[in-house]
């Protein structure tokens, strides 16, 4: 199973104000907080750790059936260059984040080494392939002008 | 306030977080936030913290993880709002 998770930048600066009062509190472990508050780019550790959790949630929503918002209980690791990982009730799924300008896009998979086999497709407005779906993505991630598919 | 009241109050907090016209016309109490309304998952935080504001509530995460629908939501409201009162 793959998950993927885009968010475009421009649309999350105008859509969510992550500094609003209690906001992060809602989401982010104290852990991943720190991470925030020591980062040298707020915004984009934000979105970075937010793309994780959905990406990761995205692939153990399927494999339990379960459906809920519970941000915080999907802790997140950060490694060195863009890997990390996911703990959502300790099942693990590893992630890789493609930090780009305007956008941030996450893929995850339960098996590490999956991870190097995943190929990535992403289409910005308007050149969004209308017949996609055709193509059996393993997931399908939306956000703003971007359409993000993984296989 | 009663059911209908805090349905009423949840359509006023939730409308600026969905720009689907035609399914905010029909929000009913099986309205699904992401299925039917198309919020985007980050923007439930701030229904969820709106919901707090509005009610005078503190929503735990369990409550939280609950909040889907609007029937659960509703639920969620009168729930802890009777434990204020009592």
């Amino acid at each position: 199973m793959l998950g993927n998770d885009i968010v475009d930048l421009d649309l999350a600066k105008i859509q969510s104000n992550w500094r609003r009062k209690n906001y992060l509190d809602k989401i982010f472990t104290s852990k991943e907080q720190s991470l925030i508050a020591s980062a040298n780019k707020p915004d984009e550790m934000v979105w970075r750790l937010w793309s994780m959790k959905e990406s990761a949630y995205k692939i153990h929503n399927r494999k339990t059936g379960i459906r809920d918002f519970a941000p915080k209980r999907l802790s997140c690791t950060v490694y060195v260059d863009d890997y990390g990982e996911v703990d959502i009730n300790g099942y693990i799924y590893f992630t890789r984040s493609n930090v780009q300008a305007s956008f941030i896009h996450t893929i995850a998979a339960p098996v590490y080494d999956n991870l190097e086999k995943i190929k990535v497709a992403i289409y910005e407005l308007p050149d969004h392939p209308v017949d996609y779906k055709r193509t059996n993505p393993g997931c399908v991630s939306h956000h703003g002008q971007y359409l993000a598919l993984v296989y | 306030m009663n059911k209908e009241e805090i349905i009423e109050a949840l359509k006023t907090i939730i409308e600026p977080y969905s720009e689907d016209a035609a399914a905010l016309a029909q929000i009913d109490e099986n309205t699904d936030f992401i299925k039917d309304l198309k919020i985007n998952s980050a923007n439930l935080v701030d229904i969820v913290l709106d919901v707090e504001e509005k009610f005078n509530i503190e929503i735990d995460n369990d409550s939280m993880a609950k909040m889907l629908t609007v029937k659960a939501t509703a639920e969620i409201i009168a729930q802890k709002s009777k434990a204020n009162a009592g």
